[in-house]
Protein backbone atom coordinates (compact mmCIF):
# COMPACT_ATOMS: atom_id res chain seq x y z
CA UNK A 1 0.00 0.00 0.00
CA UNK A 2 0.98 3.59 -0.65
CA UNK A 3 1.46 5.85 2.39
CA UNK A 4 1.68 9.61 1.90
CA UNK A 5 2.82 11.26 5.13
CA UNK A 6 5.95 13.08 4.00
CA UNK A 7 7.34 14.59 0.81
CA UNK A 8 8.37 11.19 -0.43
CA UNK A 9 5.51 8.65 -0.36
CA UNK A 10 6.48 5.17 0.76
CA UNK A 11 5.19 1.75 -0.24
CA UNK A 12 4.51 -0.90 2.39
CA UNK A 13 4.71 -4.55 1.37
CA UNK A 14 3.48 -7.63 3.17
CA UNK A 15 5.64 -10.68 2.41
CA UNK A 16 3.84 -13.54 4.12
CA UNK A 17 3.47 -11.46 7.29
CA UNK A 18 6.81 -9.65 7.10
CA UNK A 19 6.31 -5.91 6.56
CA UNK A 20 8.82 -4.06 4.38
CA UNK A 21 9.01 -0.41 3.27
CA UNK A 22 10.56 1.22 0.20
CA UNK A 23 10.11 4.51 -1.59
CA UNK A 24 6.85 4.27 -3.54
CA UNK A 25 8.06 6.17 -6.60
CA UNK A 26 9.64 4.00 -9.27
CA UNK A 27 13.19 5.26 -9.92
CA UNK A 28 12.62 4.89 -13.64
CA UNK A 29 9.27 6.38 -14.54
CA UNK A 30 7.81 8.30 -11.57
CA UNK A 31 4.91 5.92 -10.94
CA UNK A 32 3.50 4.36 -7.79
CA UNK A 33 5.03 0.93 -7.10
CA UNK A 34 2.09 0.19 -4.78
CA UNK A 35 0.06 -0.25 -8.01
CA UNK A 36 2.51 -2.90 -9.19
CA UNK A 37 2.62 -6.68 -9.06
CA UNK A 38 4.36 -8.28 -6.07
CA UNK A 39 5.75 -11.77 -6.57
CA UNK A 40 8.41 -13.61 -4.56
CA UNK A 41 9.58 -10.40 -2.89
CA UNK A 42 9.97 -8.58 -6.21
CA UNK A 43 7.75 -5.63 -7.16
CA UNK A 44 7.10 -4.97 -10.87
CA UNK A 45 6.13 -1.43 -11.90
CA UNK A 46 3.01 -1.37 -14.12
CA UNK A 47 4.37 1.44 -16.26
CA UNK A 48 7.44 -0.07 -17.94
CA UNK A 49 7.81 -3.37 -16.11
CA UNK A 50 10.99 -2.48 -14.22
CA UNK A 51 11.45 -4.74 -11.16
CA UNK A 52 12.95 -4.23 -7.69
CA UNK A 53 13.68 -6.43 -4.71
CA UNK A 54 11.51 -4.96 -1.96
CA UNK A 55 13.94 -6.23 0.74
CA UNK A 56 17.14 -4.67 -0.64
CA UNK A 57 15.70 -2.12 -3.12
CA UNK A 58 18.03 -3.49 -5.81
CA UNK A 59 17.03 -3.48 -9.49
CA UNK A 60 15.83 -6.84 -10.76
CA UNK A 61 14.77 -5.91 -14.29
CA UNK A 62 15.41 -3.04 -16.74
CA UNK A 63 14.52 -0.41 -17.83
CA UNK A 64 14.99 0.58 -14.16
CA UNK A 65 18.66 1.13 -13.31
CA UNK A 66 18.69 2.96 -9.94
CA UNK A 67 17.90 1.11 -6.71
CA UNK A 68 15.03 2.09 -4.40
CA UNK A 69 15.51 3.64 -0.99
CA UNK A 70 14.55 1.06 1.64
CA UNK A 71 13.46 1.94 5.18
CA UNK A 72 13.78 -0.01 8.42
CA UNK A 73 10.41 -1.20 9.74
CA UNK A 74 9.31 -2.20 13.23
CA UNK A 75 5.94 -3.81 13.95
CA UNK A 76 4.40 -3.53 17.41
CA UNK A 77 1.00 -5.17 17.67
CA UNK A 78 -1.09 -3.66 14.91
CA UNK A 79 1.15 -0.62 14.49
CA UNK A 80 3.81 -0.33 11.80
CA UNK A 81 6.71 2.07 12.47
CA UNK A 82 8.91 3.21 9.62
CA UNK A 83 12.27 4.89 10.36
CA UNK A 84 12.36 7.61 7.70
CA UNK A 85 15.68 9.00 9.00
CA UNK A 86 17.51 5.75 8.28
CA UNK A 87 16.44 5.17 4.68
CA UNK A 88 19.28 3.87 2.54
CA UNK A 89 20.13 2.88 -1.00
CA UNK A 90 21.99 -0.40 -1.53
CA UNK A 91 24.07 0.05 -4.67
CA UNK B 1 18.74 42.08 -33.27
CA UNK B 2 16.43 39.51 -31.90
CA UNK B 3 13.52 37.83 -33.52
CA UNK B 4 10.56 37.12 -31.33
CA UNK B 5 9.95 33.41 -31.27
CA UNK B 6 6.51 32.95 -32.72
CA UNK B 7 4.69 29.94 -31.45
CA UNK B 8 2.74 28.23 -34.15
CA UNK B 9 -0.37 26.40 -33.08
CA UNK B 10 0.22 22.69 -32.87
CA UNK B 11 -1.93 20.81 -35.33
CA UNK B 12 -3.15 17.71 -33.49
CA UNK B 13 -6.05 16.28 -35.44
CA UNK B 14 -8.84 18.68 -36.24
CA UNK B 15 -12.54 19.28 -36.08
CA UNK B 16 -13.76 18.80 -39.64
CA UNK B 17 -16.23 21.40 -40.88
CA UNK B 18 -17.77 19.09 -43.44
CA UNK B 19 -17.37 15.46 -44.40
CA UNK B 20 -13.71 14.50 -44.66
CA UNK B 21 -13.89 11.45 -46.82
CA UNK B 22 -13.71 12.21 -50.51
CA UNK B 23 -17.07 11.29 -51.86
CA UNK B 24 -17.13 9.24 -55.04
CA UNK B 25 -20.86 8.77 -54.44
CA UNK B 26 -22.84 12.01 -54.55
CA UNK B 27 -25.87 12.71 -52.36
CA UNK B 28 -28.38 11.89 -55.10
CA UNK B 29 -26.71 8.57 -55.83
CA UNK B 30 -26.65 7.53 -52.17
CA UNK B 31 -30.24 8.66 -51.64
CA UNK B 32 -31.33 6.57 -54.64
CA UNK B 33 -29.94 3.37 -53.05
CA UNK B 34 -33.25 2.99 -51.17
CA UNK B 35 -36.59 3.67 -52.82
CA UNK B 36 -38.93 3.54 -49.83
CA UNK B 37 -41.98 4.40 -51.86
CA UNK B 38 -41.62 1.51 -54.25
CA UNK B 39 -39.82 -0.79 -51.83
CA UNK B 40 -36.53 -1.46 -53.63
CA UNK B 41 -32.94 -1.49 -52.42
CA UNK B 42 -29.68 -1.34 -54.34
CA UNK B 43 -27.53 -4.34 -53.30
CA UNK B 44 -24.32 -2.34 -53.69
CA UNK B 45 -24.92 -1.06 -50.13
CA UNK B 46 -23.57 -4.47 -49.05
CA UNK B 47 -20.60 -4.75 -51.38
CA UNK B 48 -19.22 -1.37 -52.41
CA UNK B 49 -15.82 -0.47 -50.95
CA UNK B 50 -16.34 3.28 -51.34
CA UNK B 51 -19.69 3.20 -49.53
CA UNK B 52 -18.03 1.11 -46.84
CA UNK B 53 -15.36 3.74 -46.27
CA UNK B 54 -17.95 6.54 -46.12
CA UNK B 55 -19.82 4.48 -43.52
CA UNK B 56 -16.81 4.49 -41.19
CA UNK B 57 -16.87 8.27 -40.98
CA UNK B 58 -20.54 9.04 -41.32
CA UNK B 59 -22.31 6.15 -39.56
CA UNK B 60 -19.75 4.74 -37.12
CA UNK B 61 -18.16 8.12 -36.43
CA UNK B 62 -21.48 9.66 -35.37
CA UNK B 63 -23.80 6.95 -33.98
CA UNK B 64 -24.03 5.55 -30.46
CA UNK B 65 -22.18 2.22 -30.62
CA UNK B 66 -22.79 -0.46 -27.99
CA UNK B 67 -19.53 -1.73 -26.47
CA UNK B 68 -20.53 -4.01 -23.61
CA UNK B 69 -22.37 -4.29 -20.31
CA UNK B 70 -21.58 -2.50 -17.05
CA UNK B 71 -21.12 -5.92 -15.47
CA UNK B 72 -18.16 -6.50 -17.82
CA UNK B 73 -16.24 -3.77 -15.94
CA UNK B 74 -17.47 -3.68 -12.33
CA UNK B 75 -14.32 -2.44 -10.54
CA UNK B 76 -11.99 0.54 -10.96
CA UNK B 77 -9.40 -0.31 -13.60
CA UNK B 78 -11.54 -3.04 -15.19
CA UNK B 79 -11.35 -2.64 -18.95
CA UNK B 80 -12.46 -4.13 -22.25
CA UNK B 81 -10.93 -3.45 -25.62
CA UNK B 82 -13.66 -2.99 -28.22
CA UNK B 83 -14.39 -1.35 -31.56
CA UNK B 84 -16.43 1.55 -32.88
CA UNK B 85 -16.61 0.63 -36.54
CA UNK B 86 -13.02 -0.26 -37.40
CA UNK B 87 -11.59 2.05 -34.74
CA UNK B 88 -10.22 0.13 -31.75
CA UNK B 89 -11.10 1.62 -28.37
CA UNK B 90 -10.45 0.93 -24.70
CA UNK B 91 -13.40 1.05 -22.30
CA UNK B 92 -12.28 1.54 -18.68
CA UNK B 93 -14.07 1.86 -15.33
CA UNK B 94 -12.63 4.86 -13.43
CA UNK B 95 -12.06 5.22 -9.70
CA UNK B 96 -15.13 7.50 -9.41
CA UNK B 97 -17.25 4.71 -11.05
CA UNK B 98 -17.59 6.64 -14.31
CA UNK B 99 -16.61 5.06 -17.63
CA UNK B 100 -14.12 6.32 -20.19
CA UNK B 101 -13.71 5.26 -23.79
CA UNK B 102 -10.66 6.35 -25.74
CA UNK B 103 -8.99 5.39 -29.00
CA UNK B 104 -6.71 2.39 -28.61
CA UNK B 105 -3.93 4.11 -30.50
CA UNK B 106 -0.78 5.70 -29.15
CA UNK B 107 -0.57 9.21 -30.68
CA UNK B 108 3.22 8.85 -30.92
CA UNK B 109 3.68 6.39 -33.77
CA UNK B 110 0.16 4.95 -33.99
CA UNK B 111 0.61 1.62 -32.21
CA UNK B 112 -2.21 -0.05 -30.26
CA UNK B 113 -1.95 1.03 -26.61
CA UNK B 114 -3.55 -2.10 -25.17
CA UNK B 115 -3.23 -5.48 -26.83
CA UNK B 116 -5.42 -7.74 -24.71
CA UNK B 117 -9.19 -8.38 -24.74
CA UNK B 118 -9.80 -7.15 -21.20
CA UNK B 119 -8.77 -7.35 -17.56
CA UNK B 120 -7.84 -4.94 -14.78
CA UNK B 121 -5.19 -2.27 -15.30
CA UNK B 122 -3.47 0.41 -13.25
CA UNK B 123 -2.08 1.96 -16.42
CA UNK B 124 -1.64 1.23 -20.12
CA UNK B 125 1.79 1.25 -21.74
CA UNK B 126 2.43 1.22 -25.47
CA UNK B 127 4.61 -1.80 -26.24
CA UNK B 128 6.54 0.07 -28.96
CA UNK B 129 8.35 2.92 -27.14
CA UNK B 130 6.77 2.83 -23.70
CA UNK B 131 4.54 5.90 -23.73
CA UNK B 132 2.32 5.24 -20.73
CA UNK B 133 -1.26 6.30 -19.98
CA UNK B 134 -3.34 6.26 -16.82
CA UNK B 135 -6.73 4.51 -16.84
CA UNK B 136 -8.40 7.75 -17.93
CA UNK B 137 -6.28 7.82 -21.10
CA UNK B 138 -4.02 10.68 -19.96
CA UNK B 139 -0.42 10.44 -21.11
CA UNK B 140 1.57 10.19 -17.86
CA UNK B 141 5.03 9.07 -18.90
CA UNK B 142 7.27 9.42 -21.93
CA UNK B 143 10.64 7.64 -21.70
CA UNK B 144 13.60 10.08 -22.01
CA UNK B 145 11.14 12.97 -22.10
CA UNK B 146 13.54 15.61 -20.71
CA UNK B 147 16.59 14.28 -22.54
CA UNK B 148 15.08 13.69 -25.97
CA UNK B 149 11.97 15.78 -26.55
CA UNK B 150 11.68 19.42 -27.48
CA UNK B 151 11.01 22.07 -24.86
CA UNK B 152 7.44 22.74 -25.88
CA UNK B 153 6.47 19.07 -25.73
CA UNK B 154 3.34 18.93 -23.58
CA UNK B 155 2.08 15.53 -22.45
CA UNK B 156 -1.42 16.93 -21.89
CA UNK B 157 -1.76 17.41 -25.65
CA UNK B 158 -0.81 13.85 -26.53
CA UNK B 159 -3.47 11.59 -25.07
CA UNK B 160 -5.67 9.51 -27.38
CA UNK B 161 -9.04 10.91 -28.52
CA UNK B 162 -11.88 10.46 -26.03
CA UNK B 163 -15.40 9.37 -26.96
CA UNK B 164 -18.61 10.23 -25.12
CA UNK B 165 -19.91 7.37 -22.94
CA UNK B 166 -23.48 6.83 -21.72
CA UNK B 167 -25.39 3.79 -20.50
CA UNK B 168 -28.90 2.50 -20.81
CA UNK B 169 -29.94 -0.03 -18.14
CA UNK B 170 -26.60 -1.79 -18.11
CA UNK B 171 -25.63 -1.48 -21.78
CA UNK B 172 -22.67 0.83 -22.45
CA UNK B 173 -22.68 2.98 -25.59
CA UNK B 174 -20.07 5.40 -26.91
CA UNK B 175 -20.13 8.13 -29.55
CA UNK B 176 -17.32 10.18 -31.12
CA UNK B 177 -19.58 13.06 -32.13
CA UNK B 178 -19.96 15.83 -29.56
CA UNK B 179 -22.99 17.18 -31.41
CA UNK B 180 -24.94 13.91 -31.41
CA UNK B 181 -28.05 13.82 -29.21
CA UNK B 182 -27.64 12.16 -25.81
CA UNK B 183 -28.20 8.41 -25.66
CA UNK B 184 -31.77 8.56 -24.27
CA UNK B 185 -32.82 10.94 -27.00
CA UNK B 186 -31.08 8.79 -29.60
CA UNK B 187 -32.85 5.62 -28.40
CA UNK B 188 -36.20 7.44 -28.30
CA UNK B 189 -39.24 5.14 -28.38
CA UNK B 190 -36.97 2.05 -28.73
CA UNK B 191 -36.37 2.00 -24.95
CA UNK B 192 -39.95 0.77 -24.45
CA UNK B 193 -38.98 -2.43 -26.28
CA UNK B 194 -35.45 -2.71 -24.85
CA UNK B 195 -36.99 -2.83 -21.39
CA UNK B 196 -38.59 -6.20 -22.18
CA UNK B 197 -35.13 -7.67 -21.64
CA UNK B 198 -33.30 -5.05 -19.58
CA UNK B 199 -35.87 -4.00 -16.99
CA UNK B 200 -37.74 -7.06 -15.75
CA UNK B 201 -36.49 -6.66 -12.18
CA UNK B 202 -35.19 -3.84 -10.00
CA UNK B 203 -31.94 -5.84 -9.79
CA UNK B 204 -31.33 -5.20 -13.50
CA UNK B 205 -29.28 -7.55 -15.63
CA UNK B 206 -25.82 -9.03 -15.40
CA UNK B 207 -23.73 -10.85 -17.97
CA UNK B 208 -22.78 -14.48 -18.12
CA UNK B 209 -19.04 -14.04 -18.15
CA UNK B 210 -17.16 -14.07 -21.39
CA UNK B 211 -17.60 -12.51 -24.82
CA UNK B 212 -17.77 -14.78 -27.85
CA UNK B 213 -16.12 -13.41 -30.97
CA UNK B 214 -16.17 -14.89 -34.45
CA UNK B 215 -15.87 -13.78 -38.06
CA UNK B 216 -18.24 -14.41 -40.94
CA UNK B 217 -17.74 -13.29 -44.54
CA UNK B 218 -20.70 -10.96 -45.05
CA UNK B 219 -21.64 -7.31 -44.71
CA UNK B 220 -22.73 -6.18 -41.23
CA UNK B 221 -26.03 -4.81 -42.54
CA UNK B 222 -27.47 -8.26 -43.28
CA UNK B 223 -27.23 -9.11 -39.60
CA UNK B 224 -28.34 -5.70 -38.32
CA UNK B 225 -31.32 -5.70 -40.70
CA UNK B 226 -32.43 -9.21 -39.80
CA UNK B 227 -32.43 -8.52 -36.05
CA UNK B 228 -34.20 -5.22 -36.71
CA UNK B 229 -36.91 -6.40 -39.00
CA UNK B 230 -36.96 -10.04 -40.09
CA UNK B 231 -39.35 -12.40 -38.34
CA UNK B 232 -40.30 -13.70 -41.79
CA UNK B 233 -37.28 -16.04 -41.97
CA UNK B 234 -38.17 -17.53 -38.57
CA UNK B 235 -41.80 -18.08 -39.51
CA UNK B 236 -40.99 -19.64 -42.88
CA UNK B 237 -38.01 -21.93 -43.47
CA UNK B 238 -34.65 -20.73 -42.09
CA UNK B 239 -34.79 -22.29 -38.63
CA UNK B 240 -37.15 -25.25 -39.09
CA UNK B 241 -34.46 -27.92 -39.05
CA UNK B 242 -32.83 -26.33 -36.01
CA UNK B 243 -36.10 -26.31 -34.15
CA UNK B 244 -36.84 -29.91 -35.12
CA UNK B 245 -33.38 -31.14 -34.15
CA UNK B 246 -33.45 -29.43 -30.76
CA UNK B 247 -36.99 -30.16 -29.62
CA UNK B 248 -37.07 -30.82 -25.88
CA UNK B 249 -37.91 -34.38 -24.86
CA UNK B 250 -41.58 -35.21 -25.20
CA UNK B 251 -42.30 -32.19 -27.38
CA UNK B 252 -43.75 -32.73 -30.84
CA UNK B 253 -43.07 -30.38 -33.73
CA UNK B 254 -46.79 -29.59 -33.74
CA UNK B 255 -46.38 -28.25 -30.17
CA UNK B 256 -43.89 -25.66 -31.41
CA UNK B 257 -46.68 -23.78 -33.08
CA UNK B 258 -45.64 -20.66 -34.93
CA UNK B 259 -47.89 -17.87 -33.67
CA UNK B 260 -49.94 -15.96 -36.18
CA UNK B 261 -50.34 -12.83 -34.06
CA UNK B 262 -47.48 -10.39 -33.70
CA UNK B 263 -46.25 -6.87 -34.33
CA UNK B 264 -43.33 -5.04 -35.80
CA UNK B 265 -42.10 -1.65 -34.61
CA UNK B 266 -40.26 0.99 -36.62
CA UNK B 267 -38.82 3.78 -34.49
CA UNK B 268 -40.27 7.22 -35.11
CA UNK B 269 -36.68 8.37 -35.55
CA UNK B 270 -33.31 6.68 -35.61
CA UNK B 271 -33.51 3.43 -37.57
CA UNK B 272 -34.24 1.18 -34.59
CA UNK B 273 -36.64 -1.72 -35.01
CA UNK B 274 -38.11 -4.74 -33.32
CA UNK B 275 -40.73 -7.42 -33.84
CA UNK B 276 -42.34 -10.16 -31.79
CA UNK B 277 -45.07 -12.74 -31.70
CA UNK B 278 -47.82 -12.52 -29.09
CA UNK B 279 -48.99 -15.62 -27.22
CA UNK B 280 -48.18 -19.29 -28.04
CA UNK B 281 -45.07 -19.97 -25.92
CA UNK B 282 -44.30 -23.12 -27.98
CA UNK B 283 -41.63 -21.36 -30.06
CA UNK B 284 -39.80 -20.18 -26.94
CA UNK B 285 -39.97 -23.71 -25.47
CA UNK B 286 -38.60 -25.13 -28.73
CA UNK B 287 -35.70 -22.64 -28.84
CA UNK B 288 -34.76 -22.23 -25.16
CA UNK B 289 -36.30 -25.28 -23.49
CA UNK B 290 -39.08 -25.59 -20.91
CA UNK B 291 -37.13 -24.20 -17.91
CA UNK B 292 -36.50 -20.82 -19.48
CA UNK B 293 -39.92 -20.64 -21.11
CA UNK B 294 -41.46 -21.22 -17.69
CA UNK B 295 -39.21 -18.63 -16.03
CA UNK B 296 -40.12 -16.06 -18.70
CA UNK B 297 -43.88 -16.66 -18.71
CA UNK B 298 -44.85 -17.99 -15.25
CA UNK B 299 -43.87 -17.64 -11.60
CA UNK B 300 -42.52 -14.83 -9.44
CA UNK B 301 -39.98 -13.43 -11.93
CA UNK B 302 -42.63 -13.13 -14.63
CA UNK B 303 -45.06 -11.53 -12.16
CA UNK B 304 -42.41 -8.99 -11.17
CA UNK B 305 -41.69 -8.23 -14.83
CA UNK B 306 -45.41 -7.73 -15.36
CA UNK B 307 -45.53 -5.19 -12.51
CA UNK B 308 -42.48 -3.31 -13.77
CA UNK B 309 -43.55 -3.22 -17.39
CA UNK B 310 -47.18 -2.60 -16.47
CA UNK B 311 -48.43 -5.22 -18.90
CA UNK B 312 -48.92 -8.98 -18.75
CA UNK B 313 -48.65 -9.13 -22.53
CA UNK B 314 -45.30 -7.34 -22.64
CA UNK B 315 -43.86 -9.30 -19.73
CA UNK B 316 -45.09 -12.83 -20.48
CA UNK B 317 -46.58 -13.15 -23.92
CA UNK B 318 -44.13 -11.51 -26.34
CA UNK B 319 -42.31 -14.39 -27.95
CA UNK B 320 -39.03 -14.56 -29.84
CA UNK B 321 -38.54 -10.79 -29.90
CA UNK B 322 -35.77 -9.58 -32.22
CA UNK B 323 -34.31 -6.07 -32.04
CA UNK B 324 -31.64 -3.76 -33.42
CA UNK B 325 -30.64 -0.39 -32.05
CA UNK B 326 -29.12 1.43 -35.03
CA UNK B 327 -26.59 0.64 -36.26
CA UNK B 328 -25.07 -2.48 -34.74
CA UNK B 329 -26.50 -3.29 -31.30
CA UNK B 330 -28.79 -6.32 -31.60
CA UNK B 331 -30.44 -8.67 -29.11
CA UNK B 332 -33.26 -11.17 -28.60
CA UNK B 333 -35.33 -10.58 -25.43
CA UNK B 334 -36.26 -13.93 -23.89
CA UNK B 335 -33.33 -15.66 -25.54
CA UNK B 336 -31.15 -12.88 -24.11
CA UNK B 337 -28.25 -13.01 -26.54
CA UNK B 338 -26.79 -9.52 -27.09
CA UNK B 339 -24.31 -8.75 -29.85
CA UNK B 340 -22.62 -6.13 -31.97
CA UNK B 341 -21.86 -6.54 -35.66
CA UNK B 342 -18.38 -5.16 -36.15
CA UNK B 343 -17.61 -4.16 -39.73
CA UNK B 344 -14.35 -5.51 -41.18
CA UNK B 345 -14.57 -4.38 -44.77
CA UNK B 346 -17.69 -4.62 -46.94
CA UNK B 347 -17.39 -8.41 -47.08
CA UNK B 348 -16.67 -9.33 -43.49
CA UNK B 349 -18.22 -8.97 -40.04
CA UNK B 350 -16.85 -9.81 -36.63
CA UNK B 351 -19.64 -10.80 -34.25
CA UNK B 352 -19.15 -10.09 -30.54
CA UNK B 353 -21.84 -11.77 -28.45
CA UNK B 354 -22.67 -12.15 -24.79
CA UNK B 355 -25.67 -13.28 -22.76
CA UNK B 356 -27.53 -11.22 -20.18
CA UNK B 357 -29.68 -12.58 -17.35
CA UNK B 358 -31.80 -11.00 -14.63
CA UNK B 359 -29.24 -10.29 -11.90
CA UNK B 360 -31.53 -11.88 -9.30
CA UNK B 361 -32.43 -14.98 -11.32
CA UNK B 362 -31.77 -18.32 -9.57
CA UNK B 363 -28.38 -19.89 -10.39
CA UNK B 364 -30.17 -22.74 -12.12
CA UNK B 365 -31.81 -20.29 -14.56
CA UNK B 366 -28.52 -18.46 -15.18
CA UNK B 367 -26.85 -21.78 -15.97
CA UNK B 368 -29.73 -22.74 -18.26
CA UNK B 369 -29.37 -19.42 -20.12
CA UNK B 370 -25.66 -20.12 -20.53
CA UNK B 371 -26.29 -23.60 -21.95
CA UNK B 372 -29.19 -22.65 -24.19
CA UNK B 373 -27.65 -19.52 -25.71
CA UNK B 374 -24.52 -21.54 -26.45
CA UNK B 375 -26.67 -24.17 -28.15
CA UNK B 376 -28.80 -21.71 -30.13
CA UNK B 377 -27.10 -18.33 -30.68
CA UNK B 378 -23.31 -18.44 -30.42
CA UNK B 379 -20.33 -19.18 -32.68
CA UNK B 380 -21.51 -22.81 -32.76
CA UNK B 381 -25.21 -22.17 -32.16
CA UNK B 382 -27.69 -24.02 -34.36
CA UNK B 383 -29.79 -20.95 -35.21
CA UNK B 384 -26.71 -18.80 -35.66
CA UNK B 385 -25.60 -21.23 -38.40
CA UNK B 386 -28.93 -20.89 -40.19
CA UNK B 387 -28.70 -17.10 -40.17
CA UNK B 388 -25.03 -16.93 -41.07
CA UNK B 389 -25.46 -19.38 -43.92
CA UNK B 390 -27.97 -17.07 -45.60
CA UNK B 391 -25.98 -13.86 -45.08
CA UNK B 392 -22.72 -15.41 -46.26
CA UNK B 393 -24.32 -16.91 -49.38
CA UNK B 394 -25.92 -13.59 -50.33
CA UNK B 395 -22.51 -11.90 -49.97
CA UNK B 396 -20.95 -14.54 -52.24
CA UNK B 397 -23.70 -14.04 -54.82
CA UNK B 398 -23.06 -10.29 -54.76
CA UNK B 399 -19.61 -10.87 -56.24
CA UNK B 400 -21.49 -11.14 -59.53
CA UNK B 401 -22.08 -8.07 -61.66
CA UNK B 402 -25.60 -9.11 -62.69
CA UNK B 403 -26.40 -9.80 -59.04
CA UNK B 404 -25.37 -6.29 -58.03
CA UNK B 405 -27.22 -4.66 -60.92
CA UNK B 406 -30.72 -5.77 -60.01
CA UNK B 407 -32.46 -3.96 -57.14
CA UNK B 408 -33.76 -6.14 -54.30
CA UNK B 409 -37.35 -6.35 -53.08
CA UNK B 410 -38.00 -4.68 -49.73
CA UNK B 411 -41.77 -4.18 -50.11
CA UNK B 412 -43.26 -6.33 -47.36
CA UNK B 413 -45.86 -4.45 -45.29
CA UNK B 414 -45.44 -1.28 -47.34
CA UNK B 415 -48.02 1.35 -46.36
CA UNK B 416 -49.60 -0.83 -43.68
CA UNK B 417 -47.89 0.39 -40.50
CA UNK B 418 -49.39 3.18 -38.42
CA UNK B 419 -48.48 5.15 -35.31
CA UNK B 420 -51.85 4.76 -33.62
CA UNK B 421 -51.52 1.54 -31.62
CA UNK B 422 -52.85 2.22 -28.10
CA UNK B 423 -50.41 -0.25 -26.50
CA UNK B 424 -47.22 0.07 -28.52
CA UNK B 425 -45.36 3.30 -29.38
CA UNK B 426 -43.80 3.99 -32.76
CA UNK B 427 -44.97 2.89 -36.17
CA UNK B 428 -46.62 -0.52 -35.70
CA UNK B 429 -47.45 -3.12 -38.32
CA UNK B 430 -47.88 -6.87 -38.70
CA UNK B 431 -45.02 -9.09 -37.48
CA UNK B 432 -44.05 -10.20 -41.01
CA UNK B 433 -42.84 -6.91 -42.32
CA UNK B 434 -39.97 -4.93 -43.78
CA UNK B 435 -41.07 -1.55 -42.46
CA UNK B 436 -38.36 -1.64 -39.76
CA UNK B 437 -35.76 -2.58 -42.38
CA UNK B 438 -36.85 0.39 -44.48
CA UNK B 439 -36.47 2.47 -41.31
CA UNK B 440 -32.93 1.16 -40.74
CA UNK B 441 -31.85 1.93 -44.32
CA UNK B 442 -33.63 5.28 -44.22
CA UNK B 443 -31.52 6.24 -41.20
CA UNK B 444 -28.39 4.83 -42.85
CA UNK B 445 -28.98 7.00 -45.92
CA UNK B 446 -29.64 10.09 -43.82
CA UNK B 447 -26.40 9.55 -41.91
CA UNK B 448 -24.50 8.95 -45.14
CA UNK B 449 -25.75 12.18 -46.72
CA UNK B 450 -26.56 14.80 -44.06
CA UNK B 451 -23.45 16.63 -42.84
CA UNK B 452 -24.54 17.55 -39.31
CA UNK B 453 -26.89 16.89 -36.41
CA UNK B 454 -28.76 20.16 -37.02
CA UNK B 455 -30.85 18.30 -39.57
CA UNK B 456 -30.15 14.70 -38.48
CA UNK B 457 -31.37 14.94 -34.89
CA UNK B 458 -34.76 13.68 -33.70
CA UNK B 459 -37.46 16.31 -34.00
Amino acid sequence: MRVELFDEPIALFNLDGEILATQDRCTHGDWSLADGFLENGVIECTLHWGKFCVRTGKVKAPPACAALTVYPVKVEGNDVYVDFESGKVND
Amino acid sequence: MTTAKTKTRLNIGHEPKAFEKKNVWNVEEITALLDEENGTLDPRIYSDQDLYELEQERVFGRSWIMLGHEAHVPKAGDFLTAYMGEDPVILVRQKDRSLKVFLNQCPHRGMRICRTDGGNAKSFTCSYHGWAYDIGGNLVNVPYESEAFCEDFNKAEWGPGQARVETYKGLIFANWDKNAPNLREYLGDATFYMDHMLDRTEAGTEVISGMQKWVIPCNWKFAAEQFCSDMYHAGTVSHLSGIEAGLPEGMELSDAKIPTVGYQFRAKWGGHGTGFYVGEPGMLVAIMGPKIAKYWTEGEAAARAERRLGSAERARQLMVQHMTVFPTCSFLPGINTVRTWQPRGPNETEIWAFTVVDADAPDEIKEEYRRQTLRTFSAGGVFEQDDGENWVEIQAVLRGHQARKRRLNIQMGKGRSAADNPHYPGSIGYVYNEEAARGLYHQWIRMMTEPDWDTLGPK
